[in-house]
């Protein structure tokens, strides 16, 4: 389903060039939990980025759905993020001026979804994320762990193939990230959404199916663990 | 669309204090350009009107030479049968009098003026001016008076008194030196200025006669009602005229040449001050939206990341700037039309401020607004358009950043 080929990422800050990633191989199927996992500047973000569509490879080529996004334009990867692809952020990012339903329901009608159709899955996703009630409370008056919650009901919305995660339990306290990633993992187990996410946190990578290490710009390993 | 309609106008209340300080600074500006223009449209209508009560009419007869040299007055130039003219008018729809304008000197006591001396029919001068209803002190030119109308500010300037005496030294037709002893019988006070500072008004036999116009006149006054075409209008009576060689008709507009050109610069402040809010708005919106931007980078950075359009990120901000354009436009429209209705109903009476001065305007006293709608619609329109326009450069800044940019943007 993605397929990432020999990608490299090279930044150059100041006068220095950074070799962000060096010649990244990795496929990832469908349904898969799978934790990028490695110390601060070993490029995991990058990748996440890359993967994501937000950014372009130095070289390489990142396939998704056997679709290379190389040649893709700013219009077309941006319709292809809007449809197969959902962001959790490790800051979650909500709009503070838009309620819990606002924020989620948002991601859809990016999509051109009607109004009724909006109303059922955006209640519907809220209450699977546990956020029955809460429709109407602002960000602000919602706790970490919630906005959290908010922020991958707004992901998964829009029913997405990928849902990638960047340090989604970095900003939240070890209880509050647990019951993130049993949330995420039970959302996988029941949509078969494939979920990346990037962490440096034991708590984490433990709880991925898959673990990928990357060190200074290389996949270091590549571990499978039964579910 | 709807979603952007609603995140904007709830970014409005995000930092309501900032939002009502830019939209106060736009409604400032519109509230003074709503204020002036309405003011300066009075004075200019006033004006107009002022001219035609009091110096002009609508228009009026004269021979060609007489009109090339109007500003010496030169009596040699009159026309020499004015009922040929009139005859010539009979059923035009305008009503005529006649008049004979000549330059004079007045001499009372040790001092002397130069003023322009005005020889009127007191029968019909009355149906085209109002000179008749604005006597201050004394009394209006009866037929056969040997006496004079002084402008209020010149009876003052001469310190002269109703019932007193004084000299016009003047030349008559053919140039011979002549002096006129003459009782002053009343002075006027017109809301005109010209017609104040510097004018002198004798019976128009009198003048016949000193001069020795032998039934000649320098003028013929005309009126008809502002609801015709004036140019039309001109263009037909100067067809009817033209079996008398020599013999032209000026409308008041052609006559009043340096006030509408005076008034026409004064007209273009008002576009300064339309300047000076675009330039509010410039700085005010600009500045407003640049902070919304910068601190909402992250934000955007999200959206973007989930697909959003740039092209729909912002018409976000557009419409943002465009609602606080709508807040300011109706503060200040609507402290502009509340202001511009006290100007209209009661005026401010300069009087006290401006003595005799004349600043262009026709006017003398209290200076009254007009209603000018089309100004105030512009204003409004203008308003939340230009704010709408400078939310296009600090939104196109933020989306010139790369997404993963926005992302990491602390």
């Amino acid at each position: 389903m993605i397929k990432v080929e020999k990608v490299t990422k090279d930044y150059t800050v100041g006068q220095t060039k950074v070799h962000a990633l060096r010649g990244v191989s990795l496929a990832i199927e469908k349904g898969e939990f799978l934790s990028i996992a490695g110390p601060s500047g070993s490029g995991k973000t990058t990748l996440l980025n890359l993967i994501g569509c937000l950014d372009k490879a130095t070289s390489g080529e990142i396939y998704i759905d056997d679709e290379a996004v190389s040649g893709k334009n700013k219009k077309e990867l941006a319709l292809l993020r809007r449809q197969k692809l959902g962001f959790v952020f490790q800051s979650f990012n909500l709009i503070p001026v838009l309620n819990a339903y606002e924020n989620v329901s948002f991601a859809l009608s990016l999509l051109g979804i009607n109004g009724t159709e909006i109303k059922e899955r955006t209640c519907a996703i809220l209450a699977e994320v546990g956020l029955e009630g809460m429709e109407t409370r602002l960000p602000g008056e919602l706790s970490g762990g919630q906005q959290q919650r908010v922020a991958v009901a707004r992901a998964l919305i829009k029913e997405p193939d990928v849902v990638l995660a960047d340090e989604p339990t970095a900003n939240l306290d070890s209880d509050t990230g647990g019951e993130i990633l049993d949330l995420m993992a039970a959302l996988n187990h029941k949509h078969g959404t494939t979920f990346v996410f990037s962490t440096h946190d034991r708590m984490v990578m433990d709880f991925a199916r898959r673990l990928v290490r990357l060190h200074d710009g290389e996949v270091t390993s590549d571990e499978r663990r039964a579910s | 669309m709807r979603f952007l309609i609603t995140l904007a106008w709830k970014n409005l209340s995000r930092y309501r204090r900032r939002t009502m300080i830019t939209a106060g600074a736009l409604a400032v500006g519109l509230l003074f350009f709503i204020f002036l223009d309405g003011w300066l449209q009075g004075a200019a209508r006033e004006s107009e009107r002022n001219i035609i009560w009091y110096e002009s009419g609508s228009a009026k007869v004269m021979t060609s030479e007489y009109l090339e040299d109007l500003k010496s007055m030169p009596l040699k130039y009159a026309i020499e049968d004015p009922a040929a003219v009139e005859q010539v008018l009979e059923g035009a729809g305008v009503t005529t009098t006649r008049r004979t304008v000549f330059a004079g000197e007045i001499f009372y006591g040790e001092g002397s003026l130069f003023v322009k001396v005005v020889g009127v029919d007191p029968q019909t001068d009355e149906t085209i001016y109002r000179l008749s209803e604005t006597v201050a002190q004394g009394r209006y030119l009866k037929e056969g008076d040997q006496g004079v109308l002084l402008g209020e500010w010149l009876a003052e300037d001469l310190g002269i008194q109703v019932g007193e005496e004084i000299t016009i030294r003047t030349r008559t037709r053919y140039g011979a030196f002549q002096t006129l002893d003459l009782i002053v019988v009343g002075v006027l006070n017109t809301p005109n200025p010209v017609v104040n500072k510097g004018t002198a008004f004798i019976p128009l036999e009198l003048a016949d006669e000193a001069l020795e116009m032998e039934g000649a006149v320098t003028e013929l006054t005309l009126y008809f009602p502002e609801w015709q075409n004036p140019e039309d209008k001109i263009q037909s009576l100067q067809e009817r005229l033209s079996v008398l060689p020599g013999i032209t008709v000026e409308s008041w507009r052609d006559l009043a040449r340096d006030f509408l050109m005076i008034a026409q610069a004064k007209s273009a402040g008002s576009s300064i001050l339309l300047i000076l809010v675009f330039i509010i708005a410039a700085v005010g919106i600009s500045n407003t939206m640049l902070m919304a931007v910068y601190e909402r980078v992250r934000e955007i950075g999200m959206m973007r990341a989930m697909g959003m359009k740039d092209g729909a990120i912002r018409l976000t901000f557009l419409f943002e700037a465009g609602g606080i354009g709508l807040i300011g436009a109706v503060i200040g429209v609507g402290l502009g039309v509340i202001a511009n209705w006290f100007m209209v109903r009661w005026g401010i009476d300069m009087s006290t401020l401006m003595g005799h001065m004349d600043i262009g305007y026709r006017v003398v006293g209290s200076f009254r607004s007009a209603w000018h709608p089309q100004a105030i619609a512009g204003g409004f329109v203008f308003g939340v358009i230009a704010a709408m326009l400078f939310s296009i450069i600090p939104s196109s800044r933020a989306l010139k950043m790369q997404i993963t940019d926005c992302l990491r943007y602390q």
